[in-house]
């Protein structure tokens, strides 16, 4: 039923039309067949691809677990608004992008991006046995392993596989504190908040002594080992990343709370041979348990602003056609209201991926509001490691399996 | 001369000579005491840096000379110690029409349309924003309880320096952490200094009574939303959290264990400090969580929670590693919890049996901890022998860039611990705050005073004085104004939020009392000299010994040496007595850049 109802919708512009792109992604036939080539060969076609080094992945995180349903409302669908009487957004307020679907109406910006075909919107990510903990959800989408103990974060791993030689500077992570997602086995991720405070203090006569540090030789207790590491990547990249934000100026307006992406196109501008970049709309913003209308609304302006600015920024950069950003929550919120006038933890919800070489349109199936699970839970449709491997093949043109630790079908979505 | 000399030599540098603090590798998970004989100054020193917040040499040798069990029991069971300490100073400005504090502004202002009053101020008869009172006393709050946290952080901070408990101060951080909860959401200071009195008095009595305080406190209600948990509509973050991050961890409940929780805990919730119990609003009938069964309220939950082995692991296990290590063996955890069930949930003997464990004073537990950034700060002062915390540079300013701000812990989960604290370019600022620490700086402003990160205030005030009037003088400046965050401008003419958010700033610091800014009174070369130090050398030798809890390789110091030897010109310390502050200062602040700097 679902499925007949999306394949309605206008074709998307590579030609291919919404019912095959469906079928693709619900049978795992056509298209995917294309994706589970022998690694040997991608590797080779890899190679060719010379536009493919230059590409480069933003991961932006918006976490709390974002409320996807009212986010991108399925206006046409009556029972969204038998379980949300109170917080459902009525259509004549929505910002519609399609007969079905319409933004919250403080995202502008997305609605552009989606019009102007930059925007694919995955439907119904999640996960098998899903944990309500923000904590341990936000780890399984960090290590891109569910329900494992798995020790690196998928974007570490990632690096790992793309840049097997380390290059310095490789990965980056704007953040207060080092997320597990850029945890790798071989690389030290550049990890600072301020660009303009990542540097030392020091005076003249000190700094050949602060700039100096201590070799490793093997007889250091691991925290003193990683302590080391950390420095010398500090090092490394201070003076470049201070460097790229004090030449950094932009017209551009990514509104009241811009997130850490003016940062990143700041070094993006610089030329730094950074190609993954990792963010987050930090401190569970968006866990709206209690009178969330008015809260959310706001949130997702500025998450939609900023996203637009960043777009905009980078086409006067000249980057556009090499940037990828992708956009997840650790999940979304259960589909009846709660009686705060809020939401509380859910499971599946929508992933984003915005740039000016994506496809856009709807990828995967929406899950049904009529067969909710028994905790009145969306019921995923789309494992997220599937649009994990769509950057990772489509975009960075590198073999998923051994970084996701298995099969991901990728959706078309970088044709 | 000679003897005396001597003396002092023997009591300044109690880790000079002296076995390592680490003990055979073979302690590692063994929980039996060390004896008498495997005590030394080192050990001493590890001991205090863990239980403590680092200790003087002088504090050291004190310690070192008892033996081990008096010394750890010293710092476990400290009631019978004075402390002396002075209580908060608070300003005075909270009252009684504040309460019940509106949960926004639109709600502040909504109330005022409706009754003609909000927060004890009343809306104007006639005129132009008619609100406009009532909108400038609710930031006047919200931007006066924020600061005055920021005063009752030095207040606490200062108990941490100054304390002869400090086992009892670094409980209290610990559950802090534990038991996090926020003045950005709480907004209410004093409930924020009875929370903090909760964890200071009853952090190493019984678990039990301090899971029922949280549970019954304020500041924690106000946190998770138990205003809203009634009967017939549950709200689920109160008791999700009690299971998963205060008592039991992920994976040893279900679902359903937590609605069924949070219908024990309806009808919960505080009134202005006090906690109440609304019977009308409580679920009374029967539930069923963790497989036990009846008409639970939500002391009986706790007691359900506390009869579960798991919870006695995870909890000994969080004190575990929060003073040991990260690492901690399955082993291990099933001992210390069935050491927290034996005492039935008595805190102190869990302590002392960690303390007084080789396993703590194992090559894997020994100078391997990162230190989280308030127990570096207020360590850093105290082995400075600083009397107070300096109001230059800012301590919460201070503390917030590092990644740990007293009353502000980044969500309900508290601070990560370990590895996390560092990464690039927190490194480089646990650096920064050293130079900023030996090198005041002089372009300092008051954070309490100038909204340094608010630069719409400062315009609204300069415009405003002169002569704008309000409209003009709270117009945003935007750029190219794009986006739709910057348009959403205040269109309710019955007041302006901008003059708002300014008159409250002002009406804040106009009550709250100005944090002292002295800088750090630090008098190096008495400190050195004072221990007996000769050469550059000796010098830099005892301030590494002084500070660092790893030896540093033999050319850094070398380096280090010959460094400080260039800055005064001499190789003996005594001659260049008259000019050796600025020298010391600065390997000073060179040592404590050492990355190793971090471990303790």
């Amino acid at each position: 039923m679902k499925a007949r109802a999306l394949s309605a919708m206008k074709p998307s512009t590579n030609g291919w039309t919404r019912r095959e792109a469906l079928k693709t992604c619900l049978c795992g036939m056509g298209a995917g067949l294309l994706y589970s080539l022998p690694s040997v060969f991608s590797r080779a076609i890899a190679a060719q691809d010379a536009a493919s080094a230059s590409r480069i992945l933003v991961v932006l995180e918006l976490s709390g677990g974002n409320d996807g349903l009212n986010t991108l409302v399925p206006y046409a669908d009556d029972a969204y608004y038998r379980l949300r009487p109170k917080i459902g957004i009525r259509p004549n307020r929505l910002r519609r992008i399609d007969e079905r679907y319409g933004f919250n109406p403080g995202m502008a910006g997305f609605e552009r991006l989606f019009k102007d075909g930059r925007m694919a919107i995955v439907h119904g990510c999640g996960y098998a046995q899903p944990s309500f903990s923000h904590f341990t959800s936000m780890a399984y989408w960090h290590t891109g392993a569910p329900n494992s103990g798995e020790e690196y974060g998928w974007v570490g791993r990632l690096a790992d596989a793309v840049d097997p030689g380390v290059t310095p500077n490789f990965l980056v992570n704007v953040e207060d504190s080092q997320s597990l997602a850029v945890r790798s086995h071989d690389h030290v991720p550049v990890v600072f908040d301020d660009p303009e405070r990542f540097g030392r203090k020091g005076l003249h006569q000190e700094r050949p002594l602060l700039d100096q540090i201590a070799r490793l030789d093997g007889d250091e207790n691991p925290s003193e080992r990683y302590l080391l590491e950390v420095a010398q990547s500090a090092r490394e990249a201070s003076q470049l990343v201070r460097e790229a934000w004090a030449k950094y100026k932009t017209p551009v307006d990514y509104g009241i709370v811009p997130l850490d992406l003016p940062k990143i196109a700041s070094l993006i501008a610089a030329g730094m041979p950074t190609r993954l970049y990792y963010t987050a709309y930090r401190h569970n913003a968006f866990d709206t348990h209690v009178q969330q209308a008015e809260l959310h609304r706001r949130l997702l302006t500025y998450v939609s602003d900023a996203v637009a600015g960043f777009m905009r920024d980078l086409e006067r950069i000249g980057r556009a056609d090499d940037v990828a950003l992708m956009i997840f929550s650790e999940f979304g919120r259960r589909v009846p209201e709660n009686t705060s006038l809020g939401t509380d933890h859910g499971t599946a919800n929508h992933m984003y991926l915005v740039g000016k070489k994506v496809t856009g349109g709807h990828y995967g199936a929406p899950p049904s509001l009529a067969a909710l699970d028994a905790g009145d839970n969306l019921v995923f449709t789309t494992d997220f490691r599937r649009v994990y491997a769509t950057v990772i093949e489509g975009w960075l043109k590198a073999p998923s399996d051994k970084v996701l630790r298995g099969k991901f079908e990728p959706f078309p979505v970088f044709a | 001369m000679k003897a005396l000399f001597a003396v002092v030599l023997a009591v300044a540098l109690p880790a000079l000579g002296a076995a390592p603090a680490a003990g055979p590798a073979e302690w590692r998970g063994d929980l039996s005491p060390i004896s008498t004989g495997d005590w030394s100054a080192a050990r001493a020193a590890h001991l205090l840096e863990r239980a403590g917040f680092g200790g003087t040499p002088e504090e050291i040798a004190a310690l070192a000379a008892m033996a081990p069990r008096d010394a750890v029991r010293q710092l476990v069971y400290y009631q019978s110690i004075e402390d002396g300490l002075p209580p908060f100073d608070e300003s005075g400005i909270h009252d009684p029409g504040l309460e019940p504090f509106p949960a926004s502004r639109p709600a502040a202002t909504d109330l005022a349309k409706e009754k003609g009053e909000s927060m004890g101020v009343k809306v104007k008869p006639e005129g132009n924003r008619r609100l406009q009172p009532v909108a400038n006393k609710f930031f006047y709050w919200l931007r006066a309880s924020r600061l005055e946290t920021h005063r009752l952080a030095y207040w606490w901070a200062n108990r941490m320096l100054l304390t002869r408990r400090p086992l009892q101060e670094k409980m209290a951080l610990f559950w802090h952490g534990h038991f996090a909860t926020s003045e950005e959401k709480v907004r209410d200071y004093r409930k924020m200094l009875r929370q903090n009195r909760l964890f200071r008095d009853k952090g190493t009595g019984n678990f039990r009574d301090l899971l029922i305080g949280v549970a019954q406190d304020p500041a924690m209600l106000a946190y998770l939303d138990a205003g809203v948990n009634v009967k017939g509509a549950p709200n689920e973050n109160f008791a999700r959290e009690i299971m998963e991050l205060f008592t039991m961890g992920v994976g040893n409940y279900s679902e359903r264990d937590i609605r069924e929780a949070a219908r024990a805990f309806t009808g919960w919730n505080f009134v202005d400090l006090d906690f109440t119990v609304s019977p009308d609003k409580h679920d009374a009938g029967v539930k069923r969580v963790l497989g036990s069964e009846g008409r639970f309220d939500g002391v009986d939950v706790i007691d359900v929670i506390l009869s579960r082995p798991v919870t006695s692991e995870f909890v000994a296990g969080k004190i575990y590693r929060y003073f040991v290590r990260q690492d901690l063996s399955p082993e291990l955890k099933a001992a210390l919890g069935a050491k927290l069930r034996e005492s039935h949930y008595e805190i102190a003997p869990l302590l002392e049996t960690i303390f007084l464990s080789r396993d703590f004073y194992s090559p894997a537990s020994v100078a391997t901890r990162i230190k989280p950034p308030v127990d570096l700060v207020v360590s850093t002062y105290r082995k400075l022998g600083l009397k107070e915390i300096p109001g230059v540079p800012d301590f919460n300013d201070v503390t917030e860039m590092l990644g740990q701000k007293l009353f502000f812990p980044p969500t309900v989960a508290g601070w990560a611990q370990g590895r996390s604290w560092i990464t690039p370019g927190l490194l480089l600022a646990r650096g920064n705050f050293v130079y900023d620490v030996v090198y005041p700086d002089i372009n300092f402003v008051p954070p309490d005073r100038y909204p340094s990160n608010d630069y719409k205030i400062r315009e609204v005030n300069d415009k405003l004085a002169q002569g704008l009037d309000v409209t003009a003088a709270t117009k945003p400046d935007a750029k190219d104004m794009t986006s739709m965050s910057m348009q959403m401008a205040d269109r309710d003419e019955d007041f302006n939020t901008r003059l708002a958010s300014y008159r409250g700033w002002q009406m804040a610091i106009e009550k709250v009392k100005p944090i002292p800014r002295a800088t750090a009174q630090v008098d190096l070369p008495a400190m050195v000299l004072g221990a007996g130090c000769r050469s550059p050398r000796e010098a830099v030798d005892y301030l590494l010994r002084r500070f660092l809890s790893v030896q540093v390789d033999a050319s850094t110091q070398d380096r280090i040496a010959k460094f400080l030897e260039s800055e005064i010109g001499t190789t003996d310390l005594s001659q260049a007595r008259t000019y050796l502050d600025e020298p010391l200062r600065t390997t000073l602040h060179v040592i404590l850049s050492l990355p190793e700097y971090q471990l303790g």
